[in-house]
C-alpha cells in the first residue's frame, strides 16, 4: 500500500468517525428539543401530575428536584470547603496527602447505585429515617463532595506561598491568614465545583430511587422526613409505560425541563471556569 | 480571642475532613457488613448461573457476564470512534472552533443517564428489533450500543486533551521531514499521547461498569447467559440492572437482600480497584514528564 493511499484511508476513517459522532450528538439534541417542546406548555409546568403521570404536569417533580439539589448543596459545601482547606493548609505529611487523595478519588468512583443502597441501609433502615427527601439530599451531598473538594483545593493551591507569608508576617494568626487570603479563593473555586456537582446531582436517578422519592400523590413535603417526587424518577416511571403515547409525551417534556436545569448549572460552571482561569497572580 | 478563633477554625477544618473520610469508609464498611451473611451462607455458590430467591439460589455469573459483555460492546464501539473524533477536533479543525465543539461535547457528557434510557427505549430498541428481526429490542447489544454513546463524550474530550497538549514543535519537525498527516500521528503524536488516552479509556470503563439507569431500561433484565455466549442480540442482565430492579423489592435483612449487597460490593471492589489503579498510573506518568 502506498503512503498516499494509507494517508487517504486514515483521513477517510477520521471523517467517518467524526461524522458519526456529530450526527449522533445532533440526533440526541434535536430529539430532546423537538419532542420536548411539543409536550411543553405553561399548564404542564404548573399543574400536578395525575393518572400515574401520563396526564397533568410536573410541578411537584420540579419542586422535588430543586429541594433535593438545594439540600445537597447546603450540606456538602461547608464540608468540602473545610476539607479542602485542611488538605492544603494543614496536612504536611505526604503519606496522609496520598491517603486523602485515594479516598477522594474512591468516593468519586463509587457507582451511583451503590450510594442508593448505602442510603437505604444506613439512613432509611439503621437510623430509621424512612424514605424522605432529606436522606436523598444527604446522599446526593456525599456524591458531589469529591467534585467540590477537588475544585476548591485546586484554586487554593494556585495561591502563591508569598501571599501566605506576607499575611503571616503582618502578625496574623494561622486562622486569620486562612480567613483573609485562602477562604475567598476557596469559596470561588468551590462554587464552580458545586455547580458541576449539582449538574450531576439533579439528573441522578439511581441514588435516590429507593430512598427519597415516591411516585404518585406527592405534593410539597411538610417535614424533613417525607418523600418527594423528582424529575428523573418521574421519567423512569413514565419510560416504563412507554407503550402509552401520552406517558411518553410527558416523559419527553420532563426530560427537556431536566436538561434545561442541568445545562443551567453546567453552563454557569463553564462560564465561571473561563472567567477565573484569567486570574493571574 | 484570636487564639480561640484559631482553635475554632482549625476544629472546623479538621472536623469536616474527618467526617468526609469517615463517610467514605462507612460506605465500604456498611456494604461489606451487609453482604457478609451472603458470603458466609452462599460462599462460592455466588459464582453459579442460577438466581432464584424462592429456592435460595443466588448465582451472579449471568450478571457478571452481562456487565462484561455490555461494557465490552460499549468500549469496542466508543474507543475507535472516540479517538478518531478526538484526532479530528484536535488536529484537523481550526483552533478557534475547537473550544466551541469541546464545550458542546462536555455539555453532552452531562445529559443524565435516565434521559439516554428514554431515548434508548423510544428509538434504539425499536431499531435493533427491526434490524435483527427480534421480538423485543431490549438486548445486551442495545444496552452496549447506548452505553457507547454515553461514554463517547468522555473519551472524545479526554483524548482531545491528550493530543492537543503535545507541543506543536513535534508536529512541525515531523512535517518538515515530509511525512503525511497519518505518519505524523502514527510515528510522533501517538507514542506521546497513548498513555493519557489509556487513562481516558480507563475512566470511561469505570463509568460504564457502574452505569445503571439506561442499562436497566434496555438490557432486557433476564438472568441468563445466551447460548452460544456471543449471541448478544438476546436479553441479559447486568449487576447494576439487577440491583436497580431488585433492591426495592427485597426485604431488608433477608438473605436475598444480603446477596444483592454482595454483588454490589463486588462491583464496588472492581470499580474502586480500577479507579485507584488509574490514579497511580497517572501519578507515575506525571513524575516522568
Amino acid at each position: 500500500m502506498s503512503r498516499k493511499l494509507k494517508n487517504n484511508l486514515f483521513k477517510g476513517s477520521i471523517y467517518t468517525a467524526s461524522f458519526l459522532s456529530i450526527a449522533m450528538l445532533l440526533f440526541l439534541i434535536s430529539t430532546l428539543i423537538g419532542k420536548g417542546v411539543s409536550a411543553m406548555s405553561w399548564e404542564f409546568l404548573t399543574s400536578e401530575s395525575s393518572d400515574f403521570g401520563s396526564k397533568g404536569g410536573i410541578f411537584y417533580q420540579i419542586i422535588g428536584s430543586l429541594l433535593l439539589t438545594l439540600s445537597a448543596a447546603i450540606i456538602s459545601f461547608p464540608l468540602a470547603l473545610g476539607m479542602a482547606i485542611y488538605k492544603s493548609e494543614y496536612i504536611r505529611k505526604n503519606a496522609f496527602q496520598n491517603i486523602t487523595n485515594t479516598l477522594i478519588y474512591s468516593l468519586n468512583g463509587i457507582p451511583s447505585i451503590i450510594f442508593g443502597i448505602f442510603g437505604l441501609i444506613f439512613f432509611v433502615n439503621i437510623l430509621n429515617m424512612g424514605i424522605s427527601w432529606f436522606v436523598g439530599g444527604i446522599i446526593l451531598a456525599i456524591m458531589i463532595l469529591p467534585t467540590i473538594i477537588l475544585s476548591s483545593y485546586q484554586s487554593i493551591n494556585s495561591i502563591p506561598v508569598s501571599y501566605r507569608e506576607n499575611a503571616a508576617s503582618l502578625g496574623l494568626t494561622k486562622w486569620q491568614v486562612i480567613h483573609t487570603t485562602i477562604i475567598p479563593r476557596a469559596i470561588n473555586g468551590g462554587f464552580t465545583g458545586l455547580l458541576i456537582g449539582l449538574a450531576r446531582a439533579i439528573g441522578e436517578t439511581a441514588p435516590i430511587m429507593f430512598i427519597a422519592t415516591a411516585f404518585s400523590g406527592v405534593t410539597f413535603p411538610n417535614s424533613f422526613l417525607e418523600p418527594v417526587s423528582s424529575l428523573p424518577t418521574h421519567i423512569l416511571a413514565l419510560a416504563q409505560q412507554a407503550t402509552n403515547p401520552q406517558a411518553l409525551q410527558n416523559a419527553w417534556g420532563s426530560s427537556l425541563v431536566l436538561i434545561i436545569l442541568v445545562f443551567i448549572f453546567s453552563i454557569s460552571a463553564l462560564v465561571r471556569r473561563v472567567q477565573y482561569s484569567k486570574i493571574k497572580y | 480571642m484570636l487564639a480561640f478563633q484559631n482553635k475554632i477554625g482549625k476544629g472546623y477544618v479538621i472536623a469536616s475532613t474527618y467526617v468526609s473520610i469517615a463517610i467514605t469508609l462507612l460506605i465500604f464498611i456498611i456494604l461489606f457488613w451487609y453482604s457478609f451473611e451472603a458470603f458466609k451462607e452462599i460462599g462460592w455458590d455466588l459464582f453459579t448461573r442460577n438466581w432464584n430467591p424462592a429456592t435460595e439460589e443466588y448465582g451472579m455469573l449471568s450478571m457478571l457476564y452481562g456487565t462484561l459483555m455490555v461494557t465490552g460492546i460499549a468500549l469496542l464501539i466508543a474507543v475507535p470512534v472516540g479517538i478518531l473524533t478526538a484526532i479530528f477536533t484536535s488536529e484537523i479543525i481550526p483552533k478557534q472552533y475547537r473550544l466551541y465543539i469541546k464545550s458542546a461535547i462536555e455539555l453532552l457528557a452531562g445529559i443524565p443517564s435516565i434521559i439516554y434510557g428514554l431515548i434508548g427505549i423510544a428509538f434504539f430498541s425499536t431499531w435493533i428489533s427491526s434490524w435483527f428481526d427480534l421480538a423485543s429490542g431490549r438486548t445486551l447489544l442495545t444496552a452496549g450500543f447506548l452505553l457507547a454513546i454515553m461514554i463517547l463524550p468522555t473519551i472524545i474530550t479526554l483524548s482531545d486533551d491528550a493530543f492537543f497538549n503535545i507541543p506543536k514543535k513535534y508536529r512541525e519537525a515531523s512535517k518538515g521531514l515530509g511525512l503525511y498527516t497519518y505518519e505524523v500521528l502514527q510515528k510522533t503524536i501517538w507514542p506521546l499521547a497513548k498513555k493519557n488516552i489509556a487513562g481516558a479509556v480507563l475512566l470511561a470503563l469505570g463509568r460504564a461498569l457502574g452505569e445503571t439507569m439506561a442499562v436497566m431500561l434496555l438490557v432486557g433484565s433476564i438472568d441468563k447467559i445466551p447460548d452460544p455466549f456471543y449471541q448478544v442480540t438476546s436479553p441479559g442482565q447486568t449487576i447494576t440492572s439487577k440491583l436497580g430492579r431488585e433492591v426495592g423489592e427485597s426485604a431488608f435483612g433477608s438473605l436475598h437482600f444480603s446477596a444483592l449487597n454482595a454483588i454490589g460490593f463486588l462491583l464496588l471492589l472492581l470499580v474502586i480497584t480500577l479507579t485507584i489503579f488509574t490514579q497511580i498510573y497517572f501519578r507515575k506518568k506525571q513524575e516522568v514528564l
